[in-house]
């Protein structure tokens, strides 16, 4: 059986092909989520790498903030569930995944036999997520790629606020201004977001295995920071961006399996 | 047909100016009461007619000449809704003491609108002992000679009788919630209809409709449906039910300030009504603003669940209530302590969108599904 899930954030759109729920045919990524031709240019790039049409697929379920607003699915799933199934998936052992994307932040506990035990939301607010390192990279003039490798640089972290993104803003004009040194600034602004994140992650509890996915998963100053400030190891996998289209092709096996 | 009465439950709770303007035509005096207690059967027996005032989804903006931005929605609505004239023509608000935000309210009332009159009831933080009792008795006194200011006479007997009036509201307000938990083809958004009505009709009119409904509920049905317990102030937004009704979430009891924690104590028989009134307040239990150093609303939500067979508990948080945040972290506990999951959605008077909550309770959902 041949399964699509679709994971239509806010800046992102992700699509994976899986087949009888055990292998990963396509996965495809663009920018642009929800409300932009993101998940139509991510979609048409799966069915170009993968040789398959749409008529292939057995069942398509969406998810993501823009997956009320999709209508070529078969169901809709929300994306902590799909998280939750496609960590699960990559890391067998899982027990907390933290998933930061490009609008918020959410932790999933589970439990030893795999099953969604607790899960926490930030409120909407762009710290700690992806959003307040678009901001950050777009005051230092660099591409949000960039900001890991700088990062690793840093002698001394800035001590950036962790409240509040306009707040965090001026603080980085303030010690531009200031002289401090662009690693020492990124450091600190990753810091910022791991602080942030490590709060929301202790209401949830952290038992390892730890990993993170979603786009901020990418940025190794953030996973370190996290991984120093929670006191435990953050596992990573390339595919944690995809980690909610493929659990949302794992759903979509589950229930033509039932 | 029970359709035209969840209707009529619906009318009332979509449309309180109107039902406000239908008892000012009728040639009664119209006293508001703000959140959470008031002594509406005081009211009620000086002729006036209890109207609760709990605000309204909406955008702030003349509120906040008097409060910060982040305090408690609900209570900015209320100034604001003043200031706007929604409340015009009522004769007085009843506003109690019972959190900081709501003791604001009072003293900003008094300068944002002048043409409403501001009647403190005070209330003691040590509600059971024989002086906390005194205190509020006194407090009920100082309500009484405001409203006698505004016209209204204090009658003992009249008392008693409202006294009963209300009592048998309560019971009747207690079937319907034991009856909600066994009929999960009244929807949340029913539900929420009959319990926010009895805010703007009279007791007497309400108590009646409730019977009506009753009567015409059939034999409890299968329950399909995922039945949780809600708890939190208040849970009107029509948003917020139809994501409980979508995610296919059967309301099988609630511990919702602004619902069943008005109905669950009734006023004693004493020969002195206004004495019974008093302890009536001190045996109040269970409610986040209700001071008890034992906290026994924890235990309560956890016992409640499991005898209505509930999956979960959902606390829909008013953001920046603090009493209500100081008890979920013990609620939180006890429902784990108990393996009844439990989620957090945080709500406020000025909320547009609810995707974020969309997305916590069908989350909820999968996990005590999967």
């Amino acid at each position: 059986m041949i399964t699509l899930g679709i994971d239509i954030g806010s800046t992102t759109s992700k699509c994976v092909l899986m087949k009888d729920g055990q292998e990963i045919i396509a996965a495809s990524l663009r920018v642009g989520g929800l409300g932009t031709e993101g998940p139509a240019e991510a979609l048409a790039e799966l069915w170009e790498m993968s040789g398959l049409t749409a008529d292939d697929v057995d069942r398509t379920i969406v998810t993501g903030y823009g997956r009320n607003k999709y209508e070529g699915a078969d169901g809709e799933v929300s994306e902590l569930t799909c998280h939750a199934l496609g960590g699960r998936w990559v890391f067998p052992e899982l027990r907390t995944l933290i998933d930061i994307g490009g609008q918020d932040a959410k932790i999933i506990s589970l439990s030893e036999s795999g099953r969604m035990s607790n899960f926490v939301m930030n409120d909407k607010c762009a710290a700690g997520t992806g959003r307040f390192l678009d901001v950050m990279a777009n005051i230092l003039r660099m591409d949000i790629d960039e900001l890991d490798e700088c990062a690793s640089k840093s002698v001394k972290p800035a001590s950036i606020s962790s409240t509040c993104t306009v707040f965090a803003e001026s603080e980085v004009i303030s010690q531009l201004a200031n002289g401090v040194a662009r690693p020492d600034l990124v450091a600190g602004i990753c810091e910022s977001v791991a602080s942030r994140v490590s709060a929301l992650a202790r209401r949830a509890g952290v038992v390892p295995k730890v990993c993170m996915s979603g786009g901020v998963a990418k940025n190794g100053a953030v996973r370190r920071a996290l991984a120093k400030s929670l006191e435990t190891d953050i596992d990573f996998d390339p595919m944690a961006q995809y980690f909610g289209a493929i659990g949302a092709a794992l759903y979509a096996y589950r229930q033509l399996s039932k | 047909m029970i359709q035209d009465t969840i209707r009529k439950f619906h009318e009332a709770a979509a449309s309180p100016r109107a039902q406000m303007e239908k008892y000012m035509a009728e040639g009664k005096k119209i006293v508001l009461t703000a959140p959470v207690y008031t002594p509406e059967e005081i009211i009620h027996s000086m002729g006036f007619v209890p109207m609760g005032a709990w605000g309204a989804d909406m955008e702030l903006n003349r509120a906040k000449e008097y409060f910060p931005a982040f305090l408690c929605s609900i209570v900015q609505s209320i100034l604001e809704l003043g200031i706007r004239g929604a409340y015009k023509g009522a004769s007085a608000i009843v506003i109690p003491s019972l959190c900081d935000t709501l003791k604001t309210l009072g003293e900003n009332w008094k300068y944002a609108v002048d043409d409403i009159k501001f009647i403190p009831m005070t209330y003691p933080q040590n509600r059971k002992p024989d002086y906390g009792i005194a205190f509020t008795k006194a407090g009920y006194e100082r309500v009484i000679r405001d409203l006698e200011e505004l016209g209204g006479k204090f009658d003992p007997e009249a008392l008693k009788e409202s006294n009963k009036v209300y009592n048998a509201h309560n019971a009747v307000m207690r079937r319907v919630d034991e009856a909600l938990a066994v009929h999960p083809e009244i929807t949340a958004a029913e539900r929420s209809d009959i319990f926010r009505s009895a805010f703007f009709m009279t007791k007497e009119e309400h108590t009646a409709l409730c019977e009506e409904f009753l009567a015409e509920l059939g034999e409890a049905g299968a329950d399909a449906k995922l039945g949780i317990v809600v708890s939190g102030i208040l849970t009107d937004a029509p948003q917020l039910n139809e994501i409980f009704d979508d995610m296919g979430m059967h309301i099988v009891a609630d511990d919702v300030a602004a619902q069943s924690r008005q109905y669950r104590t009734d006023v004693p028989e004493m020969d002195d009504p206004l004495q019974a009134l008093a302890v009536k307040f001190a045996n109040m239990d269970n409610c986040s603003v209700l001071y008890n150093v034992k906290k026994p609303r924890v235990q309560w939500i956890v016992d409640t669940a499991k005898a209505r067979g509930a999956k979960g508990v959902v606390v829909v948080m008013t953001k920046f209530c603090d009493p209500e945040e100081f008890d979920y972290v013990m609620i939180k506990k006890a429902c784990e302590a108990a393996d009844l999951p439990l989620a957090l959605v945080e709500v406020d008077r000025q909320m547009v969108h609810f995707e974020q909550v969309r997305t916590n309770l069908e989350t909820f959902r999968d996990m005590l599904t999967m």
